[in-house]
């Protein structure tokens, strides 16, 4: 069955939702039989992330976000989920000694990542440093300021949050059904399955997408992201620039892992820790071996 | 012979209710019963401390658990 | 492209700074989601809660319960519980108030108590000590039936109760009606200080008419049985749950309880009044061997978008001749996110057990059974009570709850000779509740 937005599709032993979101393939893997349970949960799941998505995206004109990007260094009324929002990056950002920065953004203006040689002269990113920097933004439960030209991007955080809220309203709606969140590869499972079956999740190899997977996992429940930097680099001299930036130099970090994937109670738990590594460069797998968590990294 | 036929009109109302196969709700209509608030034994200390105090100063007990209360308070 | 590191969950410590604890912590309060583990692996759910009773002028108790209650996984569900608690104070012997002091003989024998002019007697060395433990355990049996099965134990200085259970469960039309069927079997024994008393034998008062302390012990003694007496007790439970929308459902409950034994109190007394209403003795209550009762209870519970609605009616009838009906409602409103207040309201009332009399009559026959306990006779009651609970950022919870409860006994239609009449035969009891409670 399917509607202009999603479709579902009948699957063995579960039911499947699909649907296109955030540049993402999303899928709902719900462990039922039952057409109209599949078809609500997964137009619930539609409606969540679209609206995730219309509020935090720095794409879209009038949004939540672009009158924050665009305030001229004005303050700007916000609301309680977009507080909880800058709190728990504030969380990330002491935790990873600065190196987390929703504000780094603005660097995209000089570091294009599409496999080319167009690495920046050094005062394209010179000129961007004063725009960047946690510290310098100001908010509070109801507001907040940012100097003009200042930007916040939740693109980092974003896609895993939207996987957790979807999984959560489905918990909540559907307590009894063990439910599978993957919106590309950031994924969350309710509960779970009936005789605690697990659900196999497939982890693409980085090298190449055409290939098979090289390793398939078996969730119970529990969230799972990848962050890496398999698709998105340049190239020049011979020397590989990642797309991970550091926000204190606005240079990537080097010997930044191909491919990192964990797991954690939560997605976005997850997704966080996963950048934190990458944020680390080479240091990676020591800083995620002294968390005492499920990881696979690749080179 | 009063006594017995209020029994039996009070048994006869339970009965009836058995009927009622067409009430319910779909599984995924169960978000406001799945509350914790909703569950019939949420507040289970509450109650059984309640339980306690009329047991001892009332001559009725039982009702929502059995009725022998256990304790020599009547 | 190859594997370099891949990690195995390890039992290592812990170094310090832990990234992934903190930003644990932060994600649940990002996502408003408590602890981590998943339920399904099974925490223990605890709960702690200290009571104050306390009547103006009467009983006073203070009971402490811990529960826990654990999943573990697959609905096999395993709660225990243990309370202790401690009753002081005075509570109603069952003789009638004179217009001139009495003495009274305190039921263990030992010592006497002086009651003023007009009063209800009490008789204030009451005071004792209990503990309870009780385990349950629910299992699914086949398809939709579940099995419960526990025990039940009680001790206090003079009375044990020992008790087992089992039902089953069954599900039907998708979960939304639930049938059980269940039993119980209690055991109980008392061996009351002083012995039990002989029915209707005088009380032993000691006004200076014995020789010496031998001679009122022999006299006491010789109103008294030895050795314990015991009870059993059996009921059968049959319940129904129903869903009835989105919003509502109801529970309706059909008790049997059959009880074979000493049901005595070996405390209390009644009054034997000549025809101008003043006491001329005192007789021990005797009630009878045995008793059945039906209970027949239901409840709704309803969502509102502020919070809960509960509401449930008992009505209760036995081969006694009482007769019971219960209002019971709790509306539950919540605040915020954490914090919710629950104001409780409560309607009780009951007919007279058919061998309920105030006080005997000189020079009547002596009826086969005879009890003046107000808690067998005519009242009504009604409890006032409000709670307030608080959810702190761990999950756990805070409740605090205060309630008033008022006995009004009646007169189930004696009439009152001679003095009685100005006299009140029949005073309220009134009482606080007060209760901390903590879950985690």
């Amino acid at each position: 069955m399917s509607t202009g937005y999603f479709t579902i599709v009948k699957k063995g032993d579960h039911m499947m939702g699909r649907f296109s979101a955030m540049a993402s393939p999303c899928e709902l893997l719900m462990e039922t039989q039952d057409p109209l349970l599949a078809n609500y949960l997964t137009s619930l799941a539609y409606k969540e992330t679209k609206r995730i998505e219309q509020k935090f995206s720095r794409y879209l004109p009038n949004n939540p976000m672009a009158n924050i990007n665009h305030s001229m260094g004005k303050a700007v009324a916000i609301d309680a989920e977009t507080f909880r929002l800058l709190e728990f990056a504030n969380s990330c950002f002491e935790l990873s000694d600065s190196m987390f920065d929703m504000t780094s953004g603005v660097l995209r203006q000089a570091w294009k990542f599409d496999g080319s040689d167009n690495v920046p002269p050094p005062e394209a990113v010179q000129a961007l440093m004063p725009y960047i920097g946690w510290k310098k933004v100001k908010y509070n439960q109801s507001s907040i300021t940012l100097i003009k030209g200042m930007e916040l991007d939740f693109g980092g955080i974003g896609k895993e949050y939207a996987v957790d809220c979807v999984a959560n309203m489905c918990t909540e709606y559907a307590p009894k059904t063990s439910v599978v969140v993957n919106f590309g590869g950031d994924i969350q499972v309710t509960r779970a399955r009936h005789n605690s079956q697990p659900w196999y999740i497939g982890v693409e190899s980085p090298e190449d997408d055409d290939k098979n997977t090289t390793h398939t996992l078996k969730i119970i429940s529990g969230g799972l992201a990848t962050s890496g930097d398999a698709r998105r680099y340049l190239l020049k001299d011979g020397k590989r620039y990642s797309h991970i930036l550091n926000p204190k130099t606005g240079y990537p970090i080097e010997k930044v892992s191909r491919s990192v994937t964990l797991a954690a109670p939560h997605c976005i738990q997850a997704g966080l820790l996963a950048t934190l590594a990458l944020l680390k460069g080479s240091d990676a797998e020591v800083f995620l071996e002294q968390q005492d968590v499920k990881f696979w990294c690749y080179r | 012979m009063l006594k017995k036929a209020r029994i039996t009109v009070a048994f006869l109302i339970s009965t009836q209710l058995v009927g009622c196969v067409n009430l319910g709700v779909q599984p995924w209509e169960r978000d406001l019963l799945a509350k914790k608030e909703m569950a019939l034994d949420s507040e289970g200390i509450d109650l059984g401390l309640d339980d306690h105090i009329y047991f001892s100063k009332e001559a009725t007990s039982g009702g929502r658990a059995f009725a022998g209360g256990g304790c020599g308070c009547n | 492209m190859q594997l370099i590191y891949k990690n195995a969950l390890t039992n290592k410590m812990r170094k310090t700074a832990n990234v992934n604890a903190a930003l644990a912590a932060a994600t649940c309060t990002l996502l408003g989601t408590s602890a981590v583990v998943q339920a399904d692996e099974g925490v223990w759910e605890m709960d702690a809660a200290l009571l104050y009773y306390g009547e103006t002028e009467r009983v006073t108790a203070v009971e402490g319960v811990f529960s826990a209650k654990k999943d573990f996984g697959d609905e096999h569900l395993f709660s225990t519980k243990i309370t202790a608690d401690s009753l002081t104070g005075a509570s109603a012997s069952g003789a009638v108030a004179q217009p001139n002091a009495q003495t009274y003989t305190r039921p263990s024998g030992k010592g006497q108590y002086v009651v003023a002019t007009g009063e209800v007697p009490l008789d204030d060395t009451f005071h004792d000590t209990r503990a309870q433990l009780e385990s349950q355990w629910t299992q699914p049996l086949w398809n939709d039936m579940r099995g419960s099965t526990g025990v039940h134990l009680s001790k206090e200085y003079d009375y044990l109760s020992i008790a087992v259970n089992g039902s089953f469960a069954k599900d039907f039309n998708q979960k939304n009606t639930t049938v059980s069927a269940g039993l119980s079997l209690a055991y109980d024994t008392i061996d009351p200080e002083g012995g039990r008393p002989v029915a209707f034998s005088e009380m032993v008062i000691d006004e200076g008419q014995f020789a010496n302390e031998e001679a009122y012990q022999a006299a006491f003694d010789a109103t008294r049985q030895t050795g314990t007496d015991d009870k059993t007790t059996v009921d059968l439970m049959f319940g129904m749950t129903q869903i009835i929308n989105r919003r509502m459902l109801m529970q309706f409950n059909y008790g049997l309880s059959m009880s074979d034994g000493y049901h005595t109190d070996p405390f209390k007394v009644l009054s034997v009044v000549n025809d101008q209403g003043l006491t001329q003795s005192l007789v021990h209550e005797d009630r009878p061997t045995e008793r059945t009762r039906h209970n027949f209870y239901w409840q709704t519970k309803y969502a509102l978008d502020v919070g809960v609605a509960d509401v449930s009616y008992r009505y209760a009838t036995d081969d006694w001749d009482v007769s019971s009906h219960t209002i019971d409602s709790r509306f539950r409103f919540n605040l915020s996110d954490i914090t919710y207040i629950q104001p409780h309201f409560r309607y009780y009332q009951q007919s007279a057990a058919e061998f309920y009399q105030p006080f005997l009559i000189e020079g009547t026959t002596l009826p086969t059974f005879a009890t003046a306990d107000y808690r067998l006779g005519e009242m009504t009651a009604y409890t006032l009570g409000i709670k307030y609970g608080m959810k702190m950022p761990s999950g756990n919870e805070w409740a605090f709850r205060l309630e008033y409860y008022q006995q009004d006994p009646k007169n189930a239609g004696f009439d009152e000779p001679g003095a009685l009449k100005q006299l009140d035969l029949y005073p309220s009891v009134k009482a606080v509740i007060a209760q901390v409670s903590y879950s985690f």
